[in-house]
Order: structure tokens, then C-alpha cells, then sequence
């Protein structure tokens, strides 16, 4: 791949986007903030068709907020948000991954948050389109987003329990419960919730 | 809220929607002066299946997670894939990639129009409309072997290549439909009943545009230039000579005005494909699935979608989310309906070409 088009987007920016990642071969700190080891805290890349995608880990999710504001100040938009679970010495640990388009650049920030209490602040006042991200993200990960001006449930009723679809065993698992041990750890898990 | 206001529900099943979905409207008389929507209907959990599943099975999932835009899945996911073990499509499957999604594109707008012919009352237009989309079904009925979901995409390429004789076949239909939609378009230019209930209504600014980062033709009626298969070109989009067309009217009209344009770009687009498409083979073989992430994104009928995948060196994802055009759209109900009468919310409502099946997964 040609080095130049890996490199395709705003120098400026990325500089920025750079100097709010941990330095590389950071470990997770005593608030589980910074990058897990043995992940880069950026890396970017570029698809077949020489579009460009840029990767940076936050060296905490605080550093979001300037991070949006960079973002917003260059003429970005927001596409998405993923949240998702990682497993890190048999536990779960949340992530979340927030991707940013600019002049067919894409920009991909993500988010470490402690995962005793997963929280990030909200960016739906620097984004308006982060609105349903979050509160989907609020409601089905369970992820705490601090100062959302709208923290209403998107799709869920407001009786069920936040995060519910986690607690949810899917018929693969149960199915495959005598050859692996992911539906022993999910009940032992459960156990653990309610002592 | 004020002596003179009420609250008004409408839905999740009301006769001027496609789908199940609940709005509150805070109405002034028949003046709407609030909107707050409801969603969660049909939630499927389909991210939540695509992680019990293979990368493979994952292609024929995601092109059921919406209808219309079917090929925009399996397309989008498919590139996610290849872009996460970094497979390199053949030049053919990239042209006929682009074939399969322009004809979608064009069954797409012209179903959404012709439903805004059926909502205004407009009956023997909504016919007419409905039956020049045939031709684009009877092509997909011919090429495909199915009238919606096509099974054409799959990691590394497509299924299935498209022989001389059908290429010939589908443009002779697209001569065939060509001047039928040209007069369509003059039709929706020029007829005063669809002007009088579309033009100058279900207002969205071109800032309020920017602000909510609407896609697709919802953002291309306010004005904003954004089409991902001109600003971050993929498969064969960079060989095709295509314009976007963009309208400033803000306006359900201006809406309506750049599906029909995007539909003649597509005949346009169609045809190059079966001109230039070069011969070769149309898969590339599977690599080794490492610990990856990678993210994708094409322009639906709709607007952008945006997948994004996690591998974890096993066949299953570990992560895979979607974003819909929809999703994106959807608030941008709340300020077009704003001072609207009551009467035009199922029109405003279509004038976004609404998915809730997408929208929800």
C-alpha cells in the first residue's frame, strides 16, 4: 500500500486526534483509564479502493469531549457508535468506538471506560446526531453517559431493567452449554449479581 | 402546555404508515407544535445474532435487515469483511456490485414516490409509477432470480456472474424505462395537486440538516452535497461518470425531485456498467481471519450505511454494528413536521423514506 494514501486526511487533525491518545505501550491504569496492553494507542489504514481510516485510543474517556469539539471545529460528522464487550481475564469489559467522517476520511475514537462503572460524557451537545447513539448505548450496554440532555429510553420500555439484553442467554449457548463453558460462566455470573 | 394544546397519538399501527411506529404530536388546533417519536416495536436483535453467527451466514442476515435496501447490507458487510482480512475484490465483481445496487436504487425510488402519489390521493399516478417499477423488478426477477432480496453479494465478490445475453436484456429494459421516468419526473415537476401538498412543506434547513447529519436524499433536498459513492468511492464507482443531484428547496418536493434525478444518474450508471463491465473471474478466496477491526461504508437508496466489524481470530465477529440511513433521519422529523398541518405528518413522515425495521434491527 502506498504510504501517502494511508496517511490521505487532515494533517492538522490528526495531530490533535494524536496528542489525546496514551503513548504507545501504555497500560490500563488504577481507574482502568488508558490502553489496554498490547493494543496500539493509534494505527491507521486503508481499504482496496485507497479510502483512508484513522484509529486512535483515547488515553481516557474524558479526552472525548476535546477530542468531538476538534472534530466539530474541522467540519466533521458523526456515522456512528459502537459499543461493544471485550473479554479480558474472563470478564467483560466494555469499549466503545465512536467513528467520524471528514472529506471521505473516516476518523475512529475509542473510549476505554472503567468497567467496574462504564461511563463517558455525552457528546449529543457537540454532535446533535449522537442523541439515539448514546441512548441506545445507555439502554442496551448499560453504559453511563454523563450530562445527556435527552437520557430517555430509544426502543426498550422504561419498566425493563438497563442492560437487559446482556443478562440474555442466546439458544447457541445454551445449546452448546455441554462442550463450552460460556453458559457456566454466565449463571455462575448471575449468581455473583444477586449475593 | 397551554388551554388551546393537546396531545394527539399516531400509531404504532395507524393507517398512513407503512410501519409500526408511535409519534406524540402536541397539536395547536390542526397546527402540530411538537413531535417526540417512540420506537422499539419489532426490535430483532439482529447485532446480537450476528456475533452467534458465521462471517458467511452474516451476509445472508444482514440483507434481511431491511427490504428495499437489501443489496446496501450484504454490500456494506461484505466490504467490512474484506476490508478487516483485506481481500482485494476482482475488477468484475466490483461492476457487477455496482449493477445490482443501482437497480435496487432505482425499485427503491420509485417505490417512495409512488407512494407519495398513493398518500396525496393521487391514485392513477401511484399506478402509473408502480407499474414503470416493474421493468426493474422484472429485472431482478430475471437476473437474480428474486424480486427483493437479490443474494448477489458474498465475501470476496458476488454469487453469481451476469451472462452477455442478460447485460443485453437489462438495457434494453433501462431504454425501455427511460423515457417512462422522464415523464414521471415531468409529472412531479409540473402537476399542481403534487405540488400544492409538497412543495414549501415539511421544511428541514439546510443548518438543521448539518446539525442532525442527515444522509441521503433527506440532506441532498436541503442543499448538502454528501454521497459516499462521490466523496469516498468504492467497487466500481470510480470509473462511473454520474452527477448527484442536489436540490435547496428544504422542501418534501426537493426530496422527491432528487429521487427522480438519482434515478436517471442510475440508468446512466447501469448502462456503463454493462458497456465497460471487463471479463475475469468474480470471487477472491478467503484469508486468514487475524484479531481486526475495520469499518465500511456506501450510499443505500436511503442514505449512507456504516458497518463496523471486530474479529477475535475465531469465524464468528466479535463485534458487528450497522448504522442505517434511517436512524440518522429520523429526527428530522421534528423540526419538518414543526408548524405543519396534521393532515401532511404521513407525507412529511414518507418524504423521509422511512425503514423502522432498519431503523430497530
Amino acid at each position: 500500500m502506498d504510504e501517502q494514501n494511508i496517511l490521505h486526511g487532515d494533517a492538522e487533525l490528526m495531530n490533535s486526534l494524536s496528542a489525546l491518545c496514551a503513548a504507545p505501550g501504555a497500560t490500563l491504569g488504577d481507574a482502568g483509564k488508558g490502553v489496554p496492553q498490547g493494543v496500539a494507542a493509534e494505527h491507521h489504514s486503508m481499504d482496496a479502493f485507497g479510502n483512508a481510516y484513522h484509529w486512535y485510543r483515547l488515553v481516557e474517556p474524558g479526552a472525548l469531549e476535546p477530542a468531538a469539539r476538534r472534530l466539530k471545529e474541522k467540519g466533521a460528522r458523526l456515522c456512528m457508535i459502537s459499543p461493544y464487550n471485550v473479554r479480558q481475564m474472563g470478564e467483560l469489559r466494555p469499549e466503545i468506538c465512536y467513528h467520524f467522517e471528514l472529506d471521505g476520511v473516516v476518523y475512529n475514537l475509542t473510549a476505554t471506560p472503567d468497567a467496574r462503572r462504564p461511563a463517558v460524557p455525552s457528546i449529543t451537545p457537540i454532535f446533535a446526531n449522537a442523541d439515539w447513539h448514546e441512548r441506545e448505548m445507555m439502554e442496551l450496554f448499560n453504559i453511563v453517559v454523563e450530562r445527556h440532555p435527552n437520557p430517555r429510553r430509544l426502543f426498550l420500555d422504561e419498566k425493563l431493567d438497563a442492560g437487559i439484553l446482556n443478562q440474555a442467554v442466546p439458544l447457541s449457548v445454551m445449546m452448546n452449554g455441554a462442550c463450552t463453558t460460556d453458559l457456566w460462566e454466565r449463571i455462575l455470573a448471575g449468581k455473583g449479581d444477586k449475593a | 402546555m397551554s388551554a388551546q394544546t393537546f396531545s394527539m397519538p399516531l400509531g404504532p399501527v395507524h393507517v398512513a404508515l407503512e410501519e409500526p411506529v408511535y409519534f406524540h404530536l402536541t397539536v395547536d388546533g390542526e397546527i402540530i407544535r411538537g413531535v417526540e417519536l417512540t420506537s422499539g416495536h419489532v426490535h430483532r436483535g439482529m447485532e446480537a445474532m450476528a456475533t452467534q453467527r458465521n462471517l458467511i451466514k452474516n451476509t445472508t442476515l444482514t440483507e434481511r435487515v431491511c427490504s428495499l435496501c437489501s443489496n446496501s447490507h450484504s454490500f456494506t458487510y461484505c466490504m467490512a469483511v474484506e476490508n478487516v482480512l483485506g481481500i482485494e475484490i476482482p475488477v468484475r465483481a466490483r461492476y457487477l456490485r455496482v449493477l445490482a445496487e443501482e437497480i435496487k436504487r432505482v425499485a427503491s425510488h420509485l417505490f417512495n414516490t409512488a407512494i407519495q402519489a398513493h398518500v396525496i390521493g393521487f391514485k392513477s399516478l401511484f399506478m402509473h409509477v408502480m407499474e414503470v417499477r416493474e421493468m426493474m423488478q422484472d429485472v431482478k426477477e430475471t437476473v437474480y432470480g428474486n424480486r427483493m432480496n437479490l443474494a448477489s453479494n458474498c465475501i470476496g465478490g458476488v454469487k453469481c456472474d451476469v451472462s452477455p445475453e442478460l447485460l443485453t436484456y437489462i438495457r434494453r429494459q433501462v431504454e425501455k424505462m427511460r423515457p417512462a421516468v422522464a415523464e414521471i419526473r415531468d409529472i412531479y415537476a409540473s402537476n399542481s395537486m403534487v405540488l400544492g401538498r409538497t412543495r414549501g412543506v415539511g421544511l428541514l434547513p439546510h443548518d438543521d440538516a448539518e446539525r442532525l447529519g442527515v444522509v441521503g436524499p433527506v440532506a441532498r433536498g436541503s442543499g448538502i452535497a454528501r454521497d459516499a459513492r462521490k466523496d469516498s468511492p468504492y467497487a466500481a464507482y470510480m470509473d462511473m461518470d454520474f452527477n448527484v443531484p442536489v436540490y435547496d428547496g428544504c422542501c418534501i418536493h426537493s426530496r422527491t425531485m432528487v429521487r427522480l434525478d438519482e434515478v436517471m444518474e442510475s440508468f446512466g450508471i447501469i448502462e456503463q456498467c454493462c458497456e465497460r463491465i471487463p471479463d475475469g473471474p468474480v470471487t477472491a478466496p478467503m484469508r486468514q481471519i487475524h484479531v481486526a477491526e475495520a469499518c465500511a461504508r456506501s450510499e443505500a437508496p436511503r442514505g449512507e450505511v456504516f458497518y463496523y466489524i471486530r474479529t477475535n481470530g475465531t469465524d464468528m465477529p466479535e463485534r458487528l454494528k450497522w448504522r442505517v440511513p434511517s436512524y440518522m433521519n429520523w429526527e428530522a422529523l421534528g423540526v419538518m413536521m414543526r408548524d405543519c398541518a396534521v393532515a401532511d405528518v404521513a407525507l412529511i413522515t414518507n418524504s423521509i423514506d422511512p425503514c423502522v425495521s432498519c431503523t430497530e434491527r
